[in-house]
């Protein structure tokens, strides 16, 4: 059995349509929701109901869209997060986070 | 759920034997689900659908970071510390015990990726399903006891009550309603905030989650930063080199050869990021020692 990977093009052609159907960006996702608010992301077999495809095709292109969303610099972005967050809380504890929202809600208090 | 009469004893005391059982062994909770409670789940991805016959999902929580995990200022050690190999080897625990005590079918969930990068069952929905927490604005089942845990899930055969989900959910967390009434973020949305380039965002409305968005793409690079993920990433960049003195650059760089490191020395999932509960007041007590 050939390597199965997906065609570019059809990467291309579809890449955005799978990734907003699918949990890739989960909007109201959790299970204990109201159902009337829950708007779980569709599985492969049901976006490739919708999109004409098969789920294998649009499981690669979900595999590969997932990976591709955000650059390398991304990574290096979340290496710079998690060390000034862990360092912050470490020093000053929860309001090294918070203290900018208190102090903007104050400002705006006047 | 079936009561069936089983060879050691009825069906409550066989689960207060499980309860002891995985307690001595690790757990910090236990629950059971119904195996057939699933409908949540995509087809393919329900109990019945790894073990024909499914009665029950055995469901642990445990193998959290310790407290002076949480105490470190240097973010990397829970990077390699925080792994799912002990919550994985309580799981086969107790389904040999299921299997050798009472001779039903056990299956431990492996906690690895099944295809599609989807995992074999959702413990996040085996762990509410069975009693044993419930979901948070940041994304992990949250216990009210002993907030973020990790889990393990044993399908079997063996027919057992099912246990209750939890009235009021362990998030939002009273002093998260507050402060969200008071600034609009609860502390988790406040350290990652989805508009300001991270991953949780929601509305709070009487005390419980009204609505939540999540970046899973985003929160891989943060989770995951020296897994597989980060491996594919920089080899991209390394095929797409052409000068071979910075592919040398790349081939061994901080995110390559950490990324080698973890990959190599477990083949176990590692959580690399806990920012969004490191601030989370569920549980917090137990982390507060001397």
């Amino acid at each position: 059995m050939p390597f199965f990977f997906v065609d570019p093009e059809i990467y291309r052609k579809y890449r955005d349509r799978v990734v907003a159907m699918s949990q890739s960006i989960q909007v109201n996702y959790p299970e204990h929701m109201p159902a009337e608010r829950r708007q779980p992301g569709l599985s492969d077999e049901e976006i490739a109901k919708e999109l004409g495809l098969d789920a294998r095709t649009v499981s690669e292109i979900r595999c590969v869209a997932e990976r591709e969303f955000y650059d390398v610099d991304e990574w290096e972005k979340a290496v710079e997060f998690k060390d000034r967050q862990c360092r912050g809380y470490a020093d000053r504890g929860l309001s090294f986070t918070t203290k900018k929202y208190f102090d903007a809600k104050k400002a705006e208090k006047g | 759920m079936a009561d069936a009469p089983t060879p050691a004893g009825t069906d409550s005391n066989i689960k207060e034997d499980l309860r002891a059982f995985a307690l001595k062994s690790g757990a910090l909770v236990m629950g059971v689900a119904d195996a057939g409670a699933f409908t949540a789940a995509p087809e393919g991805k329900r109990p019945a659908d790894y073990l024909p016959g499914a009665k029950s999902v055995v469901v642990m929580g445990g193998a959290q970071p310790r407290a002076a995990d949480w105490q470190s200022p240097k973010y990397e050690h829970m990077e390699v510390s925080s792994t799912t190999d002990r919550i994985a080897a309580l799981g086969n625990r107790v389904a040999t015990h299921i299997e050798r005590t009472y001779g039903y079918y056990a299956l431990n969930v492996p906690q690895a990726l099944d295809k599609g990068r989807q995992p074999f069952l959702s413990m996040s929905l085996a762990a509410e399903l069975a009693g044993c927490g419930s979901a948070s604005l940041a994304g992990p089942v949250l216990h009210s006891d002993y907030g973020f845990m990790y889990y393990s899930a044993v399908i079997t055969t063996l027919p057992l009550a099912p246990d209750p989900q939890p009235e009021t959910p362990a998030c939002p967390a009273p002093q998260c309603v507050e402060m969200y009434d008071e600034i609009g973020k609860t502390p988790c949305m406040a350290v990652c905030p989805i508009e300001e380039d991270g991953c949780i965002g929601g509305t709070i409305e009487n005390g419980r989650i009204a609505s939540r968005r999540f970046d899973a793409a985003r929160c891989t690079t943060r989770v995951q930063t020296y897994w597989v993920p980060g491996f594919q990433k920089a080899m991209e960049k390394l095929f797409e080199e052409d000068d071979r003195d910075r592919r040398r650059m790349i081939l061994n760089s901080n995110l390559m050869t950490r990324t080698l490191w973890s990959m190599t020395y477990a083949n176990i999932s590692q959580g690399q990021c806990f920012e969004c509960m490191r601030v989370c007041p569920v549980g917090a007590e137990k982390r507060q020692l001397r």
